[in-house]
């Protein structure tokens, strides 16, 4: 029954994958103006419990839920940004990593509305709303040929997978504009961007709003997947591996972050027939690209010499 | 841009599909013998990463039931064991692995409370019997009805304990210390503190620590000020051995209830002197005298060189429950192993009796244990 290579599993690890590269996008923005910011993680934690609270405690539509989680991480944003952002460098990452763990501690704390360590289960997952709104419509996904649990990993996947595709083609799009060559600018020489003429601050506190928002957007998400959420799952641990999206993929290009994403999400399942030395590989591959490729797998000369390898293929 | 955008998608598509050239699995051919019934199991595990030592022990105790079981010829079990990292996402995604592409009969675990709150209701939604074996938050089977558990409940384990001290040396007054941003530590102060309620003992004070903490003369001095009859302690073994020793150095010799996490022989080991006086109740007590408890030890030693924990023990039993449920299900299949595992009754274990209630939780006698002379004995 239902066609065997629509297979869930896949679908679920390319779900997750999806949502990574949402985050990987987030770390993007921030960089793209030469910041970086380490409070992704409690930005996605917003997201996740503001999307979480809404839905299980005032009845708010998911949809509507995850477009305010991804508000409400961008106005935390503008908040930490503004001041956060006097500093540079070293001392912006740690401020910023600093007040991820704020967050945090707000979460576990704040027992009356967060519950607080033990989390907050029993978060409508979307495929499963999904399927039981069709149900009521009338529509049996038998009738197509899909069991119950292929129609919801589908749904899923297709509703990130349009979430990751905007993500990446609006902040592709935004490189060509006046806002992305400010970005570039900044990144380029700060002091030359503001004799040009730029509002560096304001350019610096949009950017880093964007990235807050999109990794609130990535947490509301996260919510509506696995249907729990808890302050464990926004650690520092979780800050590090969004980083590592981009230092693995490589941080020059857009594309960078969202290839470390998808790999990095994938490889650990790849592996899963050497389960016991999923570690160690994941750990040397990481070694490898930090000797062989500082800068990333993908870098724009990279990416270049791909695109001239196709013209010539054409001609 | 958009040649840029195509290629590196091509490249991408290119190594992912070199990564999953390395994942698919062989599957074992089924033989076609007709007498047992044959069965296909998920293990979810921690097996790398914080939490292996747990993943270990449980995973042990499946393959010494599973080589038990087969050997008796009535059900034949192949467990597919996958690891979870201790992440949520890879606890999902391993049980997704292991409905869909291995179509596993059954799950067994995942190791910790907080990925079982995922991928509960996904086994749940999927119509796959999930049994975890040391997963003791509250509200755990009342996920959905696929869902079970078979390891003693802090609802039932500190209750019995603390029942137990107050009786034997007549408590009034206590003081409440527990590790606020651990799930766990935080879900068996929520118990001690109805408990508590429940007796009608005067909370004098209620102290919280962090994961992690080194020093804990801050809340004990104040508990100590207070000077109250017992203190109940939620937290892992890791920060409770140090409380422990800092509390006995600081002259307060009441005696200390803790929950889950304090069952641990790490606990003696860490805390040597400091830890006499520790009372705890717990499923699992390797030096009772039944012949079952005594064979488990002797095998489980000889083959792996160890003493069988707490967590060995419940994954034992949990696949006997299962294969047990499966002889009387009488087939291998989803639904039907469900509603027989859901009327599992007095089944003896190394855990002793063991029943599921209504609500597929666990109905079992634990037993209280304090630590004297350096071990943990049972308390009278």
């Amino acid at each position: 029954m239902g066609p065997e290579w629509i297979n869930p599993y896949h679908l679920q690890v390319a779900s997750f994958a999806f949502i990574n590269v949402i985050l990987g996008v987030s770390i993007y923005v921030t960089l793209a103006t030469g910041q970086l910011s380490l409070g992704n993680a409690g930005f996605m934690g917003i997201g996740a419990y503001a999307a979480a609270l809404l839905s299980t405690r005032y009845g708010c539509p998911i949809p509507a839920g995850i477009v305010l989680g991804g508000l409400f991480a961008g106005i935390a944003g503008i908040l930490v940004g503004i001041p956060s952002l006097r500093l540079s460098g070293v001392y912006l990452a740690i401020a910023t990593l600093g007040s991820g763990e704020v967050l945090r501690a707000v979460l576990v704390n704040w027992e009356s509305l967060t519950g607080g360590a033990v989390g907050i289960a029993a978060i409508p997952q979307m495929g499963r709303v999904l399927l039981s709104r069709a149900r009521e419509a009338g529509f049996a996904p038998e009738s197509i040929g899909l069991r119950n649990n292929q129609f919801i990993g589908i749904s899923v996947f297709l509703i990130l997978f349009v979430c990751a595709f905007l993500a990446v083609l609006f902040f592709l799009r935004l490189g060509r504009t006046r806002v992305g060559r400010a970005y570039a600018a900044i990144k380029l020489d700060e002091k030359a961007a503001e004799a040009a003429g730029i509002p560096v601050t304001y350019y610096k506190v949009l950017a880093f709003s964007q990235g807050a928002m999109l990794a609130g957007f990535a947490g509301a998400l996260y919510a509506h997947t696995t249907s729990f959420v808890s302050p464990s799952d926004f650690t520092y641990h979780r800050a590090v591996e969004i980083l590592v999206f981009a230092v693995f993929g490589g941080s020059e290009h857009l594309l960078g972050p969202v290839f470390g994403a998808a790999f990095l999400t994938m490889l650990p399942e790849a592996l899963r027939s050497v389960s016991d030395y999923r570690d160690i590989l994941y750990g040397i591959l990481l070694v490898l690209t930090m000797v062989f490729r500082p800068q990333g797998v993908l870098d724009p000369p990279l990416l270049r010499g791909f695109a001239r390898f196709r013209r010539k293929g054409k001609a | 841009m958009k040649r840029n955008l195509r290629t590196s998608v091509a490249l991408a598509c290119l190594l992912f599909s070199l990564l999953f050239l390395g994942a698919r699995e062989a599957r074992p051919a089924n033989g076609a013998k007709a007498a047992p019934i044959r069965a296909r199991i998920g293990v979810i595990s921690i097996l790398t990463g914080q939490g292996a030592g747990y993943g270990e022990a449980i995973t042990d105790g499946f393959k010494l039931a599973r080589d038990e079981i087969n050997a008796k010829g009535a059900v034949n079990i192949e467990l597919v064991i996958e690891d979870s990292g201790a992440k949520q996402e890879q606890a999902l995604a391993a049980a997704q692995k292991l409905i869909n592409s291995d179509r596993v009969v059954a799950i067994l675990g995942p190791t910790l409370s907080n990925e079982m709150k995922v991928v509960g209701p996904e086994a749940n939604a999927s119509g796959v019997p999930i049994l975890g074996t040391s997963t003791t938050a509250k509200g755990i089977p009342q996920i959905g009805k696929y869902v079970f558990r078979n390891s003693l409940p802090e609802s039932l384990a500190i209750p019995a304990s603390i029942g137990a001290v107050v009786k034997k040396y007549h408590v009034r007054k206590v003081a409440l210390l527990y590790g606020n941003d651990d799930v766990f530590t935080k879900s068996g102060f929520d118990t001690m503190k109805e408990v508590s309620g429940r007796l009608g003992l005067k909370i004098l004070t209620v102290q919280e620590f962090q994961k992690g903490q080194a020093d804990y003369k801050a809340q004990l001095t104040r508990i100590a000020s207070l000077k109250p009859d017992a203190i109940f302690c939620s937290a892992l073994y890791e920060e409770g051995a140090v409380i422990l020793s800092q509390a006995r150095k600081m002259g307060i010799s009441v005696p200390f209830v803790g929950g889950n996490g304090f069952n641990s022989p790490k606990v003696v080991e860490i805390a040597k002197g400091a830890a006499e006086g520790l009372v705890v109740a717990t499923p699992w007590f390797a030096d009772r005298g039944t012949p079952k408890v005594k064979a488990f030890v002797a095998r489980y030693g000889k083959a792996y060189g160890r003493k069988p924990d707490q967590f060995a023990a419940q994954a034992y039993d949990a696949l006997y429950i299962l294969a047990n449920a499966l002889e009387r299900a009488g087939a291998a299949d989803r639904g039907r192993l469900r509603d027989a595992l859901a009327a599992t009754r007095n089944f003896d274990g190394v855990l002793g009796k063991f029943s599921f209630d209504a609500g597929r939780d666990v109905e079992m006698q634990p037993v209280v244990l304090i630590v004297k002379d350096g071990k943990f004995q049972p308390f009278h």
